[in-house]
């Protein structure tokens, strides 16, 4: 039964040494149709220009046409192409299998060959899909800043309130279609960089947790000199803090959501 | 002993059949670069997403990426010293560079969307998108991220075979390579890379990929101009083609584990789990561009429910039913519906823009066949006055690089 079924599609291979060369180029339209679902896209055309030839290939009336791919090519060439093939072949797996294991949990085969993951993957195809997974954030967390500004007329330098920069980011990004990374981006994700890279007592773990320091006081220094201090003086210091809040439990539910707003103060910064 | 007389024949013809299955495939990796439609919608979705991304942050493209943004040329200098990653922007901190930089990449863009001088485009957009975003790792999201990866295999694929000026070239003037543009741009282009080198900017690597690629442009522009029926231009057309199938291939593999990592993940969540998840992102406030419609949609837990197994059970089970056209078309119509609904709802447009343009390498070619008919139907309208052009499909080129 089963040979049965298999006997007419080997018979349709055409005869002689069952290698590639033969069998290629009655598998190969000469109009070059487009390859995915050869029938389907023929038809189509067929259906809504029925008066537009396929156009070949401007080949010598002489000379028959080559045939496309290596079947086409001399010994020597096909030498070459076999090799290419089998280069690009390895290097398309290779490089995928290295991004599996960069993208999939930390598992024995990874742990194994870590080193070399990292080496390919590092710094050009890095990535990271966990979108919203395996749980989505389920707190809104807001930078404040206020600074102590040395007025310009002279005196005792004055402590300015803290400003919720989150939320204007927010309010930024409110009613709009195409809200922009400086709003949405820059600053959630320098306070994600420096909790990242501080431990719980604000400590700066190796040089990441400088480099954050001085991206979130930049960011900061930027947004409060725009105007609040813009007039007024000199800013001396400043200070972050950040604001921690759960969204509360959905209406449905039964759970009960701790709403509380949590604080976690940075020190001062001498500017 | 019957059995084993039996068995001879079948293994041989099993065999036969296995070399003719593998010749069959190697006839059709080395003889054509596939998708031809699937290549060119990506292009187009990939090139369109960074224009429209860097026009939209043009007003702040000094705060993203500029050397006095508050990610500071210093700042990024320390970082790329550990973690080695490209970028122009690093060979000076001088505004006139950034300005230069950031021009070139909206250029580049343009250019690729159009499918002029596609490979050569196409590096230069990689280059651009590379060097943007390395110089401010911290201002991206996944949706930058998508786009870093694709601008890089992009550059192995041929795109431009149709919807491109350079299939409009070739089909005009018999050849893609045709006319002066081609060696201007390639020495133009070779002039930067020299003086990269010279001063010694780029990694071994790099070095080696920009060298690659300059020299095989150059090779295949003599070849298309002095032997264009020859046997290494058409050798070199096995390349291309290899070189196109696998990136493809890797284009496609890329979005299956997107969405498979995306989807997995999501599995092992409680949220996920008890189908409240998607209520969560709709109560944050940088998510929330439409605070009214994210409250109407958080306020119904079965919508919240039902989405939120949606989207797991799409993305877990897209990667298997890429074998299946029937059911693959429906899932990617559903996840470009859902990406469509994420662009407004939580305000990532761009990322959404990205990830259609991924899932776009899917769609079935007689689909795309009728969209670019649409499209032209379209450009006939708004031109009006011009006769109307060949509705049908555009042969792909073979002569575009």
């Amino acid at each position: 039964m089963e040979s049965n079924e298999r006997e007419p599609a080997e018979a349709s291979v055409p005869a002689g040494p069952p290698v590639d060369p033969p069998a290629n180029p009655p598998s190969e339209p000469p109009t070059g149709q487009p390859a995915v679902q050869p029938a389907a896209a023929a038809a189509v055309p067929a259906a809504r220009t029925p008066a537009d030839p396929p156009v070949g290939p401007p080949a010598d009336p002489g000379r028959p046409p080559r045939a496309p791919g290596i079947a086409g090519l001399s010994a020597p060439y096909r030498v070459l192409a076999a090799l290419a093939l089998a280069a690009v072949g390895l290097a398309a797996c290779g490089h995928l299998a290295l991004v599996f294991l960069h993208v999939a949990p930390s598992n024995t085969v990874s742990k194994q060959h870590a080193r070399t993951v990292d080496d390919w993957i590092y710094p050009e195809f890095e990535q990271n899909w966990k979108l919203f997974a395996p749980n989505p954030l389920q707190q809104n967390i807001a930078v404040q800043a206020r600074a102590e500004v040395r007025p310009a007329l002279g005196g005792e330098p004055v402590t300015v309130g803290w400003r919720d920069l989150s939320a204007e980011d927010g309010a930024a990004i409110r009613h709009g279609l195409l809200p922009s990374h400086t709003r949405q981006n820059e600053l959630r994700r320098a306070w994600d960089f420096f909790t990242g890279s501080h431990d719980e007592d604000n400590k700066p773990i190796g040089e990441r947790g400088e480099l954050s320091e001085q991206y979130l006081r930049r960011i900061a220094l930027a947004r409060l000199g725009r105007d609040a201090a813009g007039g007024r003086g000199e800013i001396v210091r400043i200070q972050l803090r950040s604001t921690t809040r759960a969204v509360p439990a959905p209406p449905w539910s039964e759970e009960k959501t701790d709403t509380q707003t949590y604080y976690r103060e940075l020190p001062w910064w001498t500017v | 002993m019957v059995d084993g007389v039996r068995r001879a024949p079948a293994a041989g013809r099993a065999l036969a059949r296995a070399r003719a299955a593998a010749g069959r495939a190697v006839a059709r990796v080395s003889g054509r670069a596939l998708g031809p439609y699937q290549s060119a919608v990506v292009r187009i979705g990939f090139s369109a997403t960074w224009l429209f991304f860097l026009l939209r942050e043009f007003p702040h493209r000094a705060e993203l990426y500029g050397p006095d943004g508050p990610w500071s040329f210093a700042l990024a200098e320390r970082l790329i010293a550990s973690n080695h990653a490209f970028s122009v922007l690093m060979w000076s901190d001088s505004g006139l560079w950034f300005e230069t930089v950031y021009a070139l990449s909206v250029a580049s863009a343009l250019l690729l969307m159009l499918g002029w001088r596609t490979r050569a485009s196409s590096a230069v957009f990689m280059v651009g998108v590379l060097s943007l975003q390395n110089r401010s790792v911290f201002m991206g999201d996944g949706g930058d991220n998508v786009i870093h990866l694709m601008a890089i295999y992009l550059v192995l694929t041929r795109c431009a075979q149709v919807w491109s000026l350079d299939a409009r070239r070739a089909r005009l003037r018999g050849s893609a390579s045709a006319g002066a543009a081609g060696p201007v741009l390639w020495g133009v282009l070779g002039a930067v890379f020299a003086y990269g080198a010279v001063t010694d900017r780029f990694g071994y690597g790099w070095l080696a990929a920009f060298a690659a690629l300059w020299v095989v442009c150059a090779v295949w522009w003599m070849a298309d101009r002095y032997e264009p029926e020859g046997e290494g231009r058409a050798a070199l057309d096995v390349l291309a083609n290899l070189v196109h199938n696998a990136g493809l291939l890797v284009i496609m593999a890329e979005v299956c584990l997107i969405y498979a990592t995306a989807g997995w993940y999501k599995i092992q969540g409680s949220r996920w789990q008890d189908g409240t998840a998607l209520y969560y992102p709709l109560g944050l406030d940088y998510f929330t561009p439409w605070p009214g419609l994210s409250g109407v949609l958080a306020g119904s837990g079965t919508m919240v429910m039902l989405l939120s197994y949606g989207t797991v059970a799409v993305q877990v089970a897209f990667p298997f039913t890429v074998f299946n056209r029937r059911i693959k078309n429906v899932l990617l119509a559903l996840m470009m519906l859902e990406h469509a609904g994420i662009a407004v709802l939580l305000g990532l447009p761009f990322f959404s823009m990205a990830m259609i343009a991924a899932d776009a390498v899917f769609l079935p070619t007689p689909f795309l066949l009728w969209l670019g008919a649409r499209a032209a139907g379209g450009v006939r309208r708004v031109r009006g006055v011009l006769p109307p052009a060949k509705a049908g499909p555009v042969r792909p080129v073979r002569s575009a690089v």
